[in-house]
């Protein structure tokens, strides 16, 4: 590095903080019917699924629209990119729209003032609704309006592995798994004979997304439906809540699933007989001979009546966005029954539409496997959309590590503190 | 610190008591020895097992595991990165950012350290203070505000300048150059100045000179930060043709773990790929740390 | 002619850190959270509210407490074994190159890996408790509250270690060889050479290698959040850095992950600053 660098860096530094503090001047967008058109940014995940359905759609469109390409990013799914994300609001340099925004961040973002509001397109509702029916209230935002488009689902079930249910002694064509006693059953036995070192083995860690795939799935369930918060105020401490955490607890004392971290998938290792995942899992299980079974309940709830959670992925529009109406036009373009199609076919993830199975009957009867998880998507909850979410998320993590993984407080109590405290969160500006 | 080395022949007279030489020099060399082995085979383990995991088909997490067994033997996992990554491209957007952050944070590095151990100016004291404080600091509360003046205030975003600039100044290696500067008879410097030699000449031909094994200490315990670096390179770039290494490898590893049919195996291929150059380049330079022999210089 | 040579550093730093410094100061004082450019919202000053509440959040407490149980562990294993081994190494007449380079592996080699090797040798069925058998704790180490710090001041001295065993080589280069001969042809033990003559002369890499320690063990964060799954077990292992993490980055509230921040700053200058007083002491 030369000494003149050095200066130049320092007087750009002194403009730099300038131009950072006193913010920059207008945002555009999208309010009125005349939004701008033109070149437009969009990230998507790096999966190379997502890639493959990403770079198609981009060329489908940029094909017929000379004056408004769109050019296409990869950005890493999971953690990191909320991390990326809320950096890029905050420096205003997001693309216009993001192919994999988490419905738990959205609270954050527009509290930032990152997400362009859907609902002032004259249309932007009424799309909205159309396309993914009465499913879509969930991802309303508190003034009512939508600051995402629900986008896929990749609902929760509880893949078992066949060959270590018949090492088990269990029928690894129908394992008894729908009531909680049924599931105890065969998990002590699958325990016990040594056909795999744990019977279930979600992430134990304290990441706050991680109740997604232990308590959240069997919570949708046992309660018909309800999400963690509604109206503003917690639900899981009661009756269903306490059933849930209960029967985790005795799966964690008994040892039928462990409390370690561990690197690395268990069910794909053979260490653990059933996990819970998404369709998007069948990809990577490819040599076990699995089966896939609902979420259990207390009394053993009808498959066609059992609820589970959505782990849905959207779309958000971002407000550094200059051309928010081609963004608007491609946002609809890439989730038309077509690409939804394609989106299917390519990722095996559930696009978030109303009565997926009539929409794309050829796929689903090529793909007898994925069936279960599209009707299953008729039926799923996701996070609230509630103010501080990954706050309240991570206030009901710490309270079921502590009562539920390591059983050192009360469940009831921890319930209720936690729901006490994620009360005041939910509404907290 | 030089009166402790003067001190030192004087304190060893009353130790000398003892006797007896030549039969306890063979136990002298060969139990650090052995001992030295077998603890180079605890800190060797991780790596070797790392390498076993990333050559595995299927994953075995018993202890069986941890023998390459050959039924269970495949090089899938790095022909798959191979074919996901564009290895030449990244490496040289590693070998260009960790380079250029080495050579700032031995510029800056070998100045201040200079400066703080053998100059007495106004301003030192708080000049410590403040290379202790960076050195200090989470880098996780700066984050986001760092972000923002690189991408909004200098307009950096997208480019190698923006990916080196927060890793250039590495308190570590002012804080080494320091504690060798410090290390030198100061007689040395005092002698040339007497002479009439600037502290620019001195600085390049008898304290730089003086503290080599500083600098390759400098500069092996500092690439390895910005190497390993994930988070801030892929912050500041998206464009994937500016990428390092580091990115690439866990771009791959991340989609990985839902696309492979052993993604730990993935994982750990993806640490194999990104260890092996560290692992060549310290190989290569530790020689010349052997060869700076001791006493060149300073004999106080 | 100080200040010119250290001029480049302080520019530099002025350039690229005082407006992120100086933020993160700032926003411990006032109600804050990161906005869009042209979002405007009141950030009023709140005075210590901030500090108020972190100081009386029993987890944040309780993050300062594992970190201090993890420098008194983790410090003085570094500097005793880091010295004894580069004092080793730096005797030892075969293989030297292949010794360097095992004991710097795994500061090379990435966290990710690294961990679960650890975890393959430390959990319940891992070869650690297979060899201590019945000796071995219940629940297994990174799952045992009284364990978990311990077992990751372990994890960290063992990773970090290469890096010390350097800078005392590299010290070590410096000690002229007649001070040795003259010990050793005076009769001394190898025990007594190293204290006569190898430890008081490295004492100002000594200094170095206490201070970089405590520095970097008080910024603990990476394992924690994959060791130990994120702070556990039920909050075991929870390290200010990764509260600051949680509040700040993943929960959007940068004010009270400030306040700790400036709190843990404030408390390793301290720290070091009693260190140097003790280690730099003639």
């Amino acid at each position: 590095m030369k000494r003149p660098l050095v200066v130049l860096t320092a007087t750009l530094a002194a403009a730099g903080m300038l131009a950072a503090c006193s913010g920059g001047t207008t945002t555009p967008k999208g309010a009125d019917g005349t939004a701008a058109s033109g070149p437009i940014k969009i990230w998507y995940s790096n999966n190379p699924n997502e890639v493959a359905w990403g770079e198609q759609v981009v060329e489908a469109w940029n094909a017929d629209h000379a004056d408004e390409q769109v050019t296409g990013q990869e950005i890493p799914a999971g953690r990191s990119s909320e991390e990326v994300i809320g950096a890029a609001i905050t420096a205003g340099n997001t693309p216009c729209l993001i192919y994999n925004t988490a419905p738990v961040a959205v609270p954050g973002f527009q509290k930032q003032g990152g997400l362009v509001d859907l609902s002032t397109f004259p249309d932007g509702a009424e799309y909205i609704e159309a396309r993914t029916g009465e499913a879509a209230s969930q991802y309303v935002s508190a003034d009512g309006d939508y600051y995402q488009m629900p986008w896929k689902s990749n609902p929760v079930m509880f893949f078992y592995n066949k060959a270590i249910m018949t090492a088990a002694g269990v029928d690894p064509e129908n394992p008894p798994l729908a009531t909680y006693d049924e599931f105890l059953d065969t998990s002590r036995k699958i325990v016990a004979s040594g056909a795999a070192t744990y019977a279930i083995y979600p992430s134990p860690a304290s990441e706050f997304y991680q109740s997604w795939f232990d308590f959240y799935p069997l919570y949708a369930a046992e309660s018909g439906g309800t999400l963690l918060v509604e109206d503003g105020a917690s639900t899981f401490a009661g009756e269903e809540g306490t059933a849930v955490a209960d029967f985790w607890r005795t799966i964690y004392d008994e040892k039928l699933a462990g409390n370690e971290p561990y690197t690395g998938d268990a069910f794909n290792d053979g260490v653990a007989a059933i996990a819970s995942a998404g369709p998007w899992a069948v990809e990577s299980y490819g040599d076990i001979d699995w089966g896939v079974a609902p979420i259990p309940t207390s009394t053993g709830t009808a498959p066609e009546e059992t609820y589970t959670f959505a782990d849905s992925k959207n779309v958000g529009m971002y407000s550094s966005c200059e051309n928010t109406g081609t963004a608007w036009e491609f946002l609809k373009f890439s989730t038309s029954e077509e690409q939804d199609g394609t989106l299917l076919e390519t990722t095996g993830q559930m696009p978030l539409r109303a009565n997926l199975t009539d929409a794309f009957p050829d796929y689903f009867a090529t793909n007898p496997d994925y069936t279960t998880f599209a009707d299953q998507a008729n039926r799923t909850v996701d996070v609230p959309n509630v103010e501080n979410s990954v706050e309240v998320w991570q206030t009901f993590r710490d309270a079921w590590t502590s009562a539920v993984i390591f059983g050192e407080d009360e469940i009831p109590s921890a319930l209720k503190d936690a729901a006490g405290t994620i009360d005041e969160l939910a509404v907290k500006k | 610190m030089t009166t402790t080395q003067k001190q030192s022949p004087a304190i060893l007279k009353n130790d000398a008591g003892s006797t007896s030489g030549k039969r306890r020099s063979r136990t002298r060399q060969l139990l650090p020895m052995a001992l030295l082995l077998v603890g180079a085979v605890g800190f060797l383990f991780p790596f070797y097992y790392m390498i076993v995991g990333a050559l595995q088909e299927k994953r075995d997490p018993t202890l069986a595991g941890a023998l390459p067994w050959p039924s269970n033997m495949t090089l899938s996992n790095f022909t798959d990165i191979n074919e996901s990554i564009d290895l030449g491209r990244s490496l040289l957007n590693s070998g260009i950012f960790t380079g250029a952050v080495v050579l700032c944070t031995l510029f800056f590095g070998v100045l201040a350290g200079y400066a703080l151990a053998t100059l007495s100016f106004r301003g030192r004291g708080l000049l410590f203070a403040v290379v202790l404080l960076l050195q200090a600091v989470p880098f996780q509360l700066l984050m986001v505000p760092l972000y923002v003046l690189l991408v909004r205030g200098f307009g950096l975003g997208d480019s190698y300048l923006g990916m080196i600039l927060p890793f250039a100044i590495n308190s570590v290696a002012v804080l080494i150059f320091r504690q060798f500067f410090l290390q030198v008879p100061r007689e040395m410097f005092d002698a040339a100045r007497i002479d009439g030699a600037g502290e620019f000449r001195i600085l390049r031909s008898i304290a730089v000179p003086l503290v080599k094994p500083a600098i390759l200490t400098a500069a092996l315990v500092t690439f390895i930060g910005p190497w390993n670096e994930f988070l801030w390179p892929f912050l500041i770039t998206k464009e994937q043709s500016l990428q390092p290494l580091a990115v690439a490898v866990a771009n791959f590893t991340q989609t990985g773990a839902a696309f492979h049919d052993n993604p730990f195996g993935a994982i750990l291929a993806g640490s194999t790929v990104l260890a092996v150059p560290a692992v060549v380049l310290f190989i290569v330079f530790q020689r010349h740390f052997t060869a700076t022999d001791a006493s060149t210089g300073v004999k106080g | 002619m100080g200040l010119l040579l250290a001029a480049p550093y302080a520019i530099f730093v002025a350039a690229v850190f005082v407006y992120p410094l100086g933020l993160g100061v700032w926003m411990s004082f006032h109600d804050f959270y990161f906005t869009a450019p042209g979002v405007d919202v009141a950030k009023p000053f709140v005075g210590l509210d901030n500090y108020a509440t972190v100081l009386s959040d029993p987890d944040v407490r309780a993050s300062f407490v594992h970190v201090a149980e993890f420098l008194v562990i983790n410090v003085p294993l570094t500097v005793i074994l880091s010295l004894l081994l580069a004092t080793a190494l730096n005797s030892a007449i075969h293989w030297r190159g292949f010794l360097r380079v095992s004991y710097y592996v795994p500061y090379i080699a990435a966290s990710v890996a690294m961990v679960t090797v650890w975890m393959f040798m430390f959990n319940s069925g891992g070869i650690v408790n297979q060899i201590l058998g019945p000796l071995a704790p219940d629940p297994a180490w990174l799952v045992n509250k009284a364990w978990a710090m311990p077992s990751i001041a372990l994890y960290v001295t063992w990773k970090q270690l290469g890096f010390f065993i350097l800078l005392f080589l590299a010290a070590l280069q410096n000690v002229p060889k007649e001070l040795n001969e003259a010990a050793s042809m005076d009769g001394a033990t190898r025990w007594q050479s190293f204290r006569a003559v190898t430890i008081p002369a490295v004492r100002p890499a000594t200094t170095l290698v206490v201070l970089l320690a405590i520095i970097t063990g008080a910024n603990l964060f990476t394992e924690p959040y994959l060791l130990t799954g994120g702070g556990g077990p039920n909050g075991a292992s929870t390290t200010p850095v990764f509260l600051l993490y949680q509040q700040g980055i993943q929960q959007g509230n940068p004010d009270i992950a400030s306040a700790i921040g400036v709190l843990l700053v404030v408390g390793v200058l301290l720290v070091t600053y009693v260190s140097r007083k003790i280690t730099e002491r003639d």
